[in-house]
């Protein structure tokens, strides 16, 4: 019984352990705190004004709460988007960005860059060869699409994104 | 089709390449049930844009427009509604995106995203709440590319081909990147008619991507100009990649990326 | 080890090349690193934690990620792999299989619970509406409910409670269905698993390493003594009655020194003869092994004890082995305590023969309840004239307290210098519960306490 009780208390002190680990170290900070209100008339963060030829409009497949800041133009958004602080990971460095309403955090989304301050592109002006080697292999970064300056159709077949479509096709 | 949340399928779903429009688009579906008659639905949607817009097409719209065959009046909704966005957009980013950059009318820089932007919607219409629709390098995407996995999008170096410059992760986001890498010169300076310097890509990420890729067109034309540009924009970040490799992105990576679609 | 120590004259006997012998600590940390890998397979696929469903998926994916990889560890244990039989020790073994099993079952329980409610929570439905939503949604979930009803199932069978009712062969035969059960989970973990989707590195490992495990078992189990029972020409070369319950069975064969069995050990055999062939049956060797001799002594009590009896010579026999820990190996002192009762005399007869000790080294116990029950006594007195060991013979019924054969008095007077000896022990459980409690009353220390238990 002994052994039963320590073996579930570890587990259980294990997991919560590690998931807590990686719900930190992004404290909130509000770099200037974003204006997310929706944006004066140009309707480009909800739905376009003319309704398109082939039927309703509907936002991208949302299938819950609609997109915090497309309705409210108010002057006081019910919601707030605020940056994290950068964190050095493997990539290079992460910020993370997080989009809060009341108390709660509605969404976390976080962007992956080799390097992202102006500053520092300054200080290492003579280090970006240095940067261009870090960059990243399709392989490794384990990505589902490429975005790239336009192909043609004779470009695609070079492209890293028709790699990945080969690989996705069964 | 069910109308739940179905959850989406990683290695399993729907995946089809169509050409059209001189470039290749990819469709990635990972919501399970969703298949061949949402995509045809779509690729007939990319090819009666095709037929509406191209300016490499004698008898298209745009081209009667162009040609004074027949008047804005006389044109489809569809038509009359992207030349008024293009006229807003010209406002919006100063001349920087223009639908005469090339002396010739070409809302191309509005219309390829746009109609990525709707072929994604009808997607969605028929029950995907994730999948990634990528035209020619400008990618719309709804939901997650698995449960709890947000979509991955890499960015295509500019300067060293094969590799990424970064990678992009959100749920439902639109990237758009705009840059000299492919077809050589083909964005100009609307101001100089030249191809701008200073950058060689731009990556603009926003919630969709009709305006998201307008943005990025303006803002590789802009060049230099460029990272205060988006820095002014509401819901969008940028990152770009300077000629001699240097790279840049706007604070905070803005707002509206990753929203609660999906 | 003392210069004094020698050979003796002890007849000839194989002395077996260091077989490898792997440390249970080294195994367990082995395990262990292993966990700790599928942990940071987790660990660098997850970027960020955030709110209840995030929270319950990922728990679902750790406790998933560490039932898929616990599933071929304990298959491991049970694959006969001849370095952790001798280093481990079978029953230490079949001990470890059983606690890891249990909590296996209760790793996948909770990966499908957390799974199943983060999930929900994530899209914004209910727990039932998600459960129905993952089976219909995905053919590899519902295979993968099955695999967890039959772990389920497989539990509940080897509860303590079910095996004490349960015929053996009952419970094996529900416990093959494990097999099963992981066979049908296995696609699952590609097609749905967040941290293998993407990543080929991951897939690639982890297919590895269950096909790896696969050809341990399908080698060590199947194939191993099949080749054994041609290369060696096993067969029954007689049967022998010992006493009114005990028997003999002599097999021979040729170049047995190649399976280097050692002195302690048992194989599992099985009698290629009518109303035997389906059963393969633990008997520990009862004297050293010989290139082309092996013998066993059994107890002759369910129905297939008897039945050997009745064996023809020359009947083919496959040997799965050979097993055990319980070999000369674990001895670190010069003096050595062997402690036999009841059918545990087997393979303390054997390590009679041919553990090194020199003279007065060794002293042999050998408890029985009636006179009529000491098997091999003459060999065995035999032995200690050659060996110029010591051989007590504790005859006659338990008795309570200090004046029972094998209370911690009546040792420490017939071998007073026990504290300082290696003890090697076997015999029926409730005896050799009474004699640890003894021996650790009379100062021997734990490590230095051996023994094998037949019942796992």
């Amino acid at each position: 019984m002994k052994r039963v009780l320590l073996s579930t208390f570890g587990t259980v002190a294990g997991l919560i352990a590690l998931l807590t680990f990686k719900s930190q170290g992004h404290p909130l900070t509000t770099t200037g705190a974003l204006p997310s209100a929706g944006l004066p008339g140009s309707g480009s963060s909800s739905t376009p004004t003319t309704a398109p030829p082939a039927g309703g409009d509907t936002s991208g497949g949302s299938s819950s709460a609609p997109p915090p800041a497309a309705s409210s133009s108010s002057a006081k958004a019910a919601s707030r988007t605020v940056a994290g602080d950068a964190v050095e990971t493997r990539y290079g460095v992460v910020q993370v960005q997080v989009t809060v309403s009341g108390n709660r955090i509605d969404n976390v989304s976080f962007l992956q860059l080799t390097a992202f301050d102006g500053r520092s592109q300054e200080i290492n002006g003579a280090a970006a060869p240095i940067l261009l080697q870090e960059t990243l292999s399709a392989q490794s970064a384990h990505i589902d699409n490429v975005s790239g300056a336009s192909y043609t159709t004779d470009g695609y077949l070079q492209s890293l994104q028709s790699a990945l479509d080969k690989a996705g096709v069964r | 089709m069910t109308s739940a949340a179905t959850l989406p399928r990683p290695t399993a779903g729907y995946r089809r390449v169509v050409e059209c429009m001189g470039t290749v688009f990819s469709f990635d579906i990972r919501t399970p049930g969703v298949g061949a008659a949402a995509v045809d639905e779509a690729e007939q949607w990319l090819r009666d844009v095709d037929a509406t817009f191209s300016t490499y097409r004698a008898d298209s719209e745009i081209s009667r427009l162009e040609r004074g065959e027949i008047t804005m009046r006389q044109c489809s909704a569809d038509v009359r509604t992207i030349l008024a966005e293009c006229e807003h957009l010209a406002v919006e980013t100063g001349g920087w995106f223009s639908m005469y950059a090339t002396g010739r009318l070409d809302p191309s820089g509005l219309v390829k995203g746009w109609a990525i932007e709707r072929a994604s919607d009808i997607l969605a219409r028929h029950g995907s709440i994730a999948h990634s629709v990528n035209g020619g390098g400008d990618v719309q995407c709804a939901g997650d590319a698995a449960v709890g996995r947000p979509w991955r999008t890499g960015i295509a170096h500019p300067l060293l081909p094969g590799r990424l410059a970064g990678v992009v992760v959100g749920t439902g986001l639109a990237v758009a990147t705009s840059g000299s890498a492919e077809r050589g010169a083909h964005v100009l300076d609307p101001h100089t008619g030249r191809p701008p310097d200073g950058l060689a890509s731009v990556t603009v990420v926003g919630r969709r991507l009709a305006y998201t890729d307008a943005y990025a067109t303006a803002a590789y034309a802009m060049g230099h100009g460029a990272q205060d540009f988006v820095e002014g924009l509401a819901g969008y970040a940028a990152f770009g990649v300077r000629v001699d490799g240097a790279m840049w992105c706007t604070s905070g990576w803005g707002n509206e990326t990753g929203g609660s679609a999906g | 080890m003392a210069s004094a120590i020698s050979q003796g004259t002890a007849p000839l006997h194989l002395s077996p090349s260091r077989p490898l012998r792997l440390d249970p600590r080294v195994a367990l940390g082995m395990i262990a690193a292993g966990a700790l890998a599928v942990i940071a397979l987790w660990w660098q696929d997850t970027f960020f934690v955030q709110g209840l469903g995030d929270w319950l998926t990922n728990a679902g994916r750790i406790t998933g990620l560490l039932a898929g990889y616990a599933v071929v560890v304990l298959l491991a244990l049970m694959a006969r792999v001849p370095a952790l039989e001798r280093g481990v020790g079978t029953d230490r073994l079949a001990r470890w299989h059983a606690m890891g099993g249990r909590y296996t079952v209760c790793l996948s329980v909770a990966h499908t619970l957390l799974i199943i409610w983060g999930y929900a929570v994530a899209a914004h439905t209910g727990v039932v509406h998600e459960t129905g939503t993952l089976l219909t949604g995905y053919a590899d979930v519902m295979m993968a409910t099955v695999a967890l009803g039959l772990l389920i199932a497989v539990g509940i069978a080897s509860a303590r409670a079910a095996r004490r009712r349960l015929r053996y062969e009952t419970w094996h035969f529900v416990h093959l269905y494990t097999y099963l059960a992981i066979a049908l989970a296995f696609s699952h973990q590609f097609a749905t698993g967040g941290d293998f989707v993407s990543n080929l590195k991951a897939r690639v490992l982890w297919s590895v390493l269950y096909v790896v495990v696969a050809a341990l078992l399908v080698w060590y189990r199947l194939l191993a003594p099949v080749r054994d029972l041609v290369r060696h020409d096993l067969r029954v070369a007689g049967v022998r009655r010992e006493t009114a319950e005990m028997v003999s069975v002599y097999v021979s064969g040729r170049n047995l020194e190649a399976m280097r069995a050692e002195s302690g050990q048992f194989f599992r055999w099985r009698f290629l003869t009518r109303g035997l062939w389906w059963a393969a049956n633990p008997y520990s060797l009862s004297a050293a092994p010989r290139p082309d001799l092996l013998r066993i002594t059994v107890k002759v009590a369910g129905d297939h004890s008897a039945a050997l009896l009745n064996l023809q010579p020359g009947t083919r026999v496959i040997a799965e082995g050979p097993s055990g820990g319980f070999t000369a190996a674990r001895r670190r002192r010069r003096r050595v305590l062997l402690i036999g009762g009841g059918v545990g005399i087997t393979p303390i007869r054997a390590l009679f023969e041919t553990i090194p000790a020199g003279t007065s080294d060794i002293t042999l116990l050998y408890r029985a309840n009636r006179p009529e029950d000491l098997v091999l006594k003459h060999e065995l007195d035999e032995l200690a004239q050659h060996r110029r060991a010591h051989v007590h013979y504790l005859v006659g019924p338990i008795k309570r307290g200090a004046n029972d054969h094998l209370s911690a008095q009546r040792l420490r007077a017939l071998v007073p210098d026990i504290a300082d000896r290696d003890v090697f022990l076997c015999g029926p459980e409730a005896m050799m519960s009474v004699t640890r409690q003894s021996l650790e009353l009379a100062g021997v220390p734990t490590r230095h306490i051996h023994s094998e238990s037949f019942v796992f």
